[in-house]
């Protein structure tokens, strides 16, 4: 009976209840859309940077990492590459020689580091082939070996497909080498910043002129991202002479993202539940206040105070509970929705390449949201409502049934 | 059977001390259709709601059969309110959200009585006050004289030992007030019911048999007719 009086009350105001109803499902919404679209930045922010530059695993000579000299190769990189590619959960592994160098063409020079890569193998592990103009992947050439420039290097260099540039380092006996090479195919990733400095040449014709014959550095990915760490883990017991690293000590501002997310995510949560709390105090204390005489009346028949509070409790549930799934369909529906189709955000394509995104961004939530989301919002109407159902109790009965 | 003996109420605001009661004896017997009536400020309605338990005398006793509900806790007093007294008021009170049918139902609800007594006495009350077309109407679709006789049949759902009323006609016109005190007279006559008013409604005052007079806060007659 008290529940089922309590689902009529709110009814008796329509446009209040729904005003209320709507404030809190848009606060739902509009807390959610802004959670779902940081999400889908920071997952796109981190799957590009996985996917261009750091990969999942990445594996150095010790020194490399410490000086960065030419001839601080990993040895016996082929028998490393060989015994981590037989390991379960490896995706791809590619090896990478690289080499600092000074970019050359008739139109324009740059410094950029020129990664010596067999392709195949880097297609397992990055998405640079996806990146290309014409999708010549160092595939197609005739006598001169072929390089891959940025679009933003090639507007530096004045280059396009088929130009000659030079590039010109120090080699492993740290004499001057250059080498020739063809542009045969202009890439452009998300990351602006990667593109200014990054070239790519075919491993064997680096190793050529350099006088190299190890690798630098091995790129790892995996098929599943939660066994990251314990796949690094397993590659350091294999190989302890060598530095192991995943993407989240390579590049650790993005597990800072993630982290700082989280941090969001809780102020945003907070926010929303204060909205709603607010909301539910003013219109139960209004109820509460609208209706002394009738719960004067109550009190006064038989009704003990124990109901009357459970009376209010149950009224603010019910809006919570119309409230929150609405708010919950409104935001899935259109998270899915744009988490499929994406929102583009192309007139910003720049700025946000600048900062490793692409100007399409796909709104993601983990579910476990719309749980927290859930249980917050009742527990935050019960709460909201204790004031105003405090108050109904301190109602004297004769006093409410005289002025009232 | 009531018995209040030497009721003082006095309302003290820090400032000012209003002695609404002074000292009040009074015993109401079963069966009796008492009216309470004085001028306002009088002490009529101070009288019934001490009687009714929503107030608490600052001195005195007051006995409903056995039990002193001075004596009562605050949830005591609620639950003792609920299974044995009725009460009538002045603007009807009822649940508006709930038709005539479910605010007769309320108390008994309260009482946990089963669905077959309820259904029972739900009809049977509103077939006495002549709602019974009315039942799934709410009182926002009926008149006051209606919602008023909907009151009356809520006051008696619990089976109350009595009934305290307060200007239960205050706000109705003289048909269905004279409609009102006929259903009250009848459910008095035929079932014994005892009602006590406060009022200074001449139409209640001539039908009462029973006019206890109140003037600042003392009785100044008791007239049995």
């Amino acid at each position: 009976m008290i529940v089922r009086i309590a689902f009529k009350n709110i009814w008796r105001n329509k446009l209040r209840s729904w005003t209320v109803i709507i404030a809190t499902a848009l606060g739902i919404f509009g807390g959610l859309a802004v959670i779902s679209t940081a999400t889908g930045l920071t997952d796109m922010r981190q799957n590009n940077a996985i996917r261009t530059y750091v990969s999942h695993i990445q594996i150095h000579d010790s020194a490399y990492l410490k000086y960065g000299g030419i001839n601080d190769q990993l040895q016996n990189d082929q028998k490393i590459i060989n015994g981590v590619s037989k390991i379960k959960q490896i995706k791809g592994v590619s090896s990478r020689l690289k080499v600092e160098s000074f970019i050359q063409s008739a139109g324009g020079t740059s410094g950029l580091i020129l990664n010596g890569i067999n392709p195949n193998d880097e297609a397992l592990v990055t998405d640079l082939h996806k990146k290309l103009q014409k999708g010549n992947y160092l595939e197609t050439y005739k006598r001169k070996p072929p390089i891959l420039i940025s679009q933003r290097t090639a507007k530096k260099l004045n280059a396009k497909i088929k130009t000659s540039i030079q590039c010109s380092f120090t080699d492993s006996e740290g004499l001057p080498a250059a080498g020739v090479f063809k542009v045969v195919d202009i890439f452009q990733t998300s990351n602006s910043m990667y593109d200014d400095i990054n070239a790519f040449v075919r491993i064997e014709d680096l190793k050529k002129i350099s006088g190299l014959d190890e690798s630098h550095e091995i790129a790892i990915t995996v098929t599943n991202d939660n066994a990251v760490e314990q796949l690094k883990t397993n590659i350091e017991k294999m190989y302890p002479k060598v530095h192991v690293a995943s993407w989240r000590g390579i590049a650790p501002e993005l597990g800072y993202a993630d982290k700082m997310m989280d941090l969001v995510m809780m102020i945003f949560l907070i926010i929303i539940m204060l909205a709603l709390a607010f909301g539910i105090v003013n219109t139960m204390l209004m109820a509460v206040l609208e209706r002394k005489k009738e719960i004067g009346m109550l009190i006064s028949v038989g009704m003990n105070k124990r109901k009357v509070f459970w009376m209010i409790v149950w009224e603010s549930i019910f809006l919570a509970f119309i409230a929150g799934p609405l708010g919950i369909v409104v935001s899935f529906v259109t998270i899915q929705f744009l988490g499929r189709h994406g929102i583009d955000l192309s007139f910003a394509a720049e700025g946000l390449r600048s900062v490793g995104l692409e100007s399409t961004i796909f709104p993601s939530l983990n579910p476990t949201y719309y749980v927290i989301i859930s249980v917050l919002v009742v527990t935050t109407a019960i709460l909201s409502c204790l004031y105003p159902a405090l108050k109904a109790l301190k109602l004297n009965p004769a006093e409410t049934l005289r002025t009232a | 059977m009531i018995k209040i003996s030497n009721i003082q109420k006095t309302y003290d605001d820090g400032n000012i001390k209003v002695r609404a009661l002074r000292g009040i004896d009074l015993e109401i017997k079963p069966g009796e259709f008492t009216a309470i009536v004085g001028p306002s400020g009088s002490g009529k309605t101070t009288l019934l709601n001490i009687i009714g338990g929503l107030d608490v005398p600052s001195a005195g006793s007051v006995l409903i059969g056995d039990t002193d509900i001075a004596k009562l806790t605050e949830n005591e007093l609620i639950d003792f309110r609920l299974n044995h007294i009725g009460f009538v008021f002045q603007s009807y009170n009822l649940i508006p959200v709930l038709t005539a049918k479910e605010n007769v139902e309320f108390l008994m609800l309260l009482q946990k009585k089963s669905d077959e007594e309820r259904d029972k006495r739900i009809l049977k009350l509103l077939q006495a006050v002549g709602l019974e077309d009315q039942i799934n109407k709410k009182p926002n679709e009926m008149s006051g004289g209606q919602q008023q006789r909907v009151a009356v049949a809520r006051a008696l759902a619990s089976k109350p030992d009595f009934v305290l009323a307060d200007e239960p006609t205050a706000n109705l016109d003289s048909k269905s007030t004279a409609n009102l005190l006929d259903i009250m007279l009848k459910l008095n006559e035929d079932e014994n019911i005892t009602f006590v008013f406060s009022t200074h409604d001449q139409r209640v005052i001539d039908r009462a048999k029973r006019v206890i007079t109140v003037e600042d806060g003392k009785i100044l007659k008791d007239e049995l007719k």
